[in-house]
């Protein structure tokens, strides 16, 4: 509970050609509605950090690690291809430049970063190395949405064992997903769980009617 | 209005309104259509087939219950204690089950919602991290001070959440998640709310079914936490955890840090591995009087002693002492006492700015603020509280720092009386500075002496002079006030 330590959260989203009119709209809403959700929650407040990286045909990080309370929403466009590979390169980059390591003599280390994914498609990219290379090395929590019926939440098992699968692109699924991805950096900055070192993080329950849990 | 009806285990039905409810870790909230209760449904579903939870919460609305009257099954000796009790906790009032299972509890009074700010604020819960997080601090410093309190209204809260915890182990009740998500705070009233009483623990009997919240869970607890479930060396949550966290609380929010977040970081990889260490079987008092490893990370901090020596002791107990020997932890019942005491040392700060308004007095020939630094510059009148603890030896037993309008209880004046529920509130004479000098006016006592002999009877005063003595009753247990004058 150390007050020093911050909660880095990562959101990679798709914004490919597929996502373009409602869905991209649905996601801006939703990007919306979890600021506003955090910042009612005072120890998110106090901890959590929050990045945006989207991917189409390339990848760029479009919100650098942000405390929660400077945190701009970001302008969305969705065109383009989906260069999955290159979104968990820069997620890598990103994370090993931001993230304050618990090695570190100066300042006390962040939590173990929180990775939520969500894609609607099939890669476009090469993407298998890089996504085993994050599996492996454990670098976040990573959570992986498959977003409607083009998306394949077996690719995504190989990123992460955390993948959610949403029934469909609908304002309504998106606006699910966004909750509880809000209700989970809640949790994860309360809970007791990640205190315990290598414990998987304790998740809350996806809204039954928009999501499932991939086992 | 969407209304459902629900049906309670006792046949009792009750309306709530059927619209997006507020969403808990645990639970769904409705409230009823008057809005002064709320009906909660478990989200787990197979909550209600648990006969343990059902068992534990039939004892907890029953005879645990210090907010129902004995006569009504309850725990409480009669109804002024029963109504002081349902001012300092959220009981629940009934078990729901149908449409699913759930309680029904009291909906939290309205100040513990702020009243005004940003969106993202008005109507929000007063949850503690709001106090005592120090980004969420700050903001309030600047933007709504109002919310913040003086020193006086922390004390106030303290003391209730302490009577509060005293009342559940004195009944061998464990809160076992006490914490600032559990715990509403109004500083601006000096109020403050247990919540989330349903999952207590009854030593032997219920065990807990959360291991409690980061900050607040005890160092052994912690440290066993990778043990099995089972496993006898493992430490659950009781009334010794509970010692730890309510010692936590008081120190995170009257000083503005955690009392084990130190600039220490313990061997480990990962900020996970090291917390459970630092909080765990490492932990280290940041104030320790002999290990200055673990200081806090500002250069310049309120130190404890600031609160005045008792409450110095007790945090000096709880993190030094007994930090990783829970059987010697200060009692809820220490905090009463402690608080109690050191209230009538509270003086106010003549820096109109000044956030804390109040500091505790201590006699020196400095005396400062310690939390905005202001010297005070003045006399303070110091009373001396004696007793006669056996035919003709009077031993000192409190001490009163004056300030203006002081009031003075039947606490000061008997030293037999204890601030407790039943206790009479009623002011019995105040001190006032009156051209160049200090007095006690007396309202309400019938053998007030002056140090000459003579009776004051209300509506007189008594002049405050140096090595004055005045006895404040003639009754038995009638404390003597001696007066020393300090200049600053």
């Amino acid at each position: 509970m150390s007050m020093g330590r911050r909660l880095p959260v990562y959101l990679l989203l798709d914004t490919s050609g597929s996502m373009s009119g409602e869905p991209i709209e649905a996601v801006r809403q939703g990007i919306k509605a979890l600021l506003s959700d955090l910042m009612s929650e005072p120890t998110a407040r106090e901890t959590v950090y929050l990045s945006v990286i989207t991917f189409s045909s390339s990848a760029q990080q479009i919100v650098p690690l942000t405390e929660l309370m400077s945190f701009q929403e970001p302008s969305l466009d969705a065109n383009g291809s989906t260069a999955f590979g290159d979104a968990l390169k820069v997620l890598e980059q990103c994370m090993d430049r931001e993230v304050v390591k618990a090695t570190s003599t100066t300042q006390k280390g962040d939590w173990k970063p929180l990775v939520f994914i969500m894609t609607d498609g099939q890669p476009t990219d090469s993407w298998e190395s890089v996504a085993d290379h994050i599996k492996q090395k454990k670098l976040g929590n990573v959570i992986a949405c498959a977003a409607g019926p083009g998306a394949d939440e077996n690719m995504l098992k190989k990123v992460t064992e955390l993948v959610v699968k949403l029934n469909s692109l609908q304002p309504e699924a998106l606006k699910a997903f966004f909750k509880w991805v809000s209700d989970s950096i809640k949790t994860t900055s309360q809970s007791v769980a990640q205190v315990a070192a290598d414990t998987p993080i304790g998740l809350p329950k996806p809204d039954p009617n928009n999501m499932i849990i991939v086992l | 209005m969407n209304t459902e009806k629900a049906t309670l285990k006792d046949g009792r039905t009750i309306e709530f309104v059927h619209d997006q409810p507020r969403s808990g870790t645990m639970k769904e909230v409705y409230f009823t259509p008057d809005r002064k209760s709320v009906v909660c449904f478990y989200k787990d579903p197979c909550a209600g087939s648990d006969a343990n939870r059902l068992q534990r919460l039939q004892m907890i609305l029953g005879a645990y219950n210090p907010t129902l009257p004995q006569s009504h099954g309850g725990a409480a000796q009669n109804d002024i204690e029963a109504d002081y009790y349902r001012k300092l906790f959220c009981w629940p009032t009934g078990i729901v089950v149908q449409p699913r299972f759930g309680l029904v509890t009291p909906a939290y009074p309205s100040n513990f919602f702020f009243p005004t700010g940003p969106v993202w604020l008005k109507g929000e819960e007063k949850n503690g991290m709001w106090f005592i997080g120090p980004k969420n601090r700050k903001w309030f410093e600047k933007n709504q001070p109002s919310e913040l309190g003086s020193l006086i209204q922390h004390f106030s809260l303290c003391l209730q959440i302490a009577r509060a915890v005293a009342r559940l182990h004195n009944a061998g009740l464990a809160h076992s998640d006490l914490s600032h998500n559990n715990v509403l705070i109004d500083p601006s009233k000096g109020m403050s709310i247990i919540i989330d009483i349903d999952s207590l623990v009854v030593e032997g009997l219920f065990p807990p079914d959360v291991l409690g919240t980061k900050g607040y869970i005890a160092p052994e607890v912690l440290s066993t936490i990778q043990l099995d479930l089972k496993d006898p060396k493992r430490k659950n949550p009781n009334a010794r955890t509970d010692q730890h966290a309510l010692a936590a609380f008081f120190y995170w929010y009257l000083l503005g840090r955690h009392p084990l977040d130190g600039r220490r970081i313990p061997p480990g990889n990962t900020a996970e591995e090291q917390d459970l260490l630092a909080f765990g079987s490492q932990a280290i008092f940041c104030e320790h009087p002999s290990d200055s490893s673990n200081r806090p990370e500002e250069k310049q901090y309120v130190p404890c002693s600031a609160l005045g020596p008792l409450l110095y002791d007790l945090f000096i107990r709880a993190f030094v002492k007994s930090l990783h020997s829970p059987s010697d932890r200060p009692t809820a019942l220490e905090w009463v006492r402690g608080f109690v005491k050191t209230w009538d040392l509270l003086i106010p700060c003549s820096n109109s700015s000044c956030l804390h308004k109040w500091f505790v007095f201590h006699n020196s020939t400095d005396i400062r603020c310690p939390f905005c630094g202001t010297r005070f510059k003045g006399t303070i009148p110091f009373l001396k509280l004696r007793a006669e603890s056996r035919p003709g030896q009077w031993a000192m037993d409190g001490q009163l720092a004056v300030y203006n309008q002081l009031p003075i209880f039947k606490w000061h004046i008997y030293s037999r009386v204890f601030p407790s529920p039943e206790t009479d509130r009623t002011r019995q004479a105040y001190c006032v500075f009156h051209e160049g000098k200090w007095f006690l006016v007396n309202e309400k006592l019938t053998s007030l002496t002056s140090p000459g002999g003579n009776r004051v009877p209300p509506g007189q005063a008594v002049e405050l002079k140096d090595g004055a003595q005045i006895r404040f009753s003639q009754e038995h247990n009638g404390r003597i006030a001696e007066v020393q004058m300090i200049r600053s």
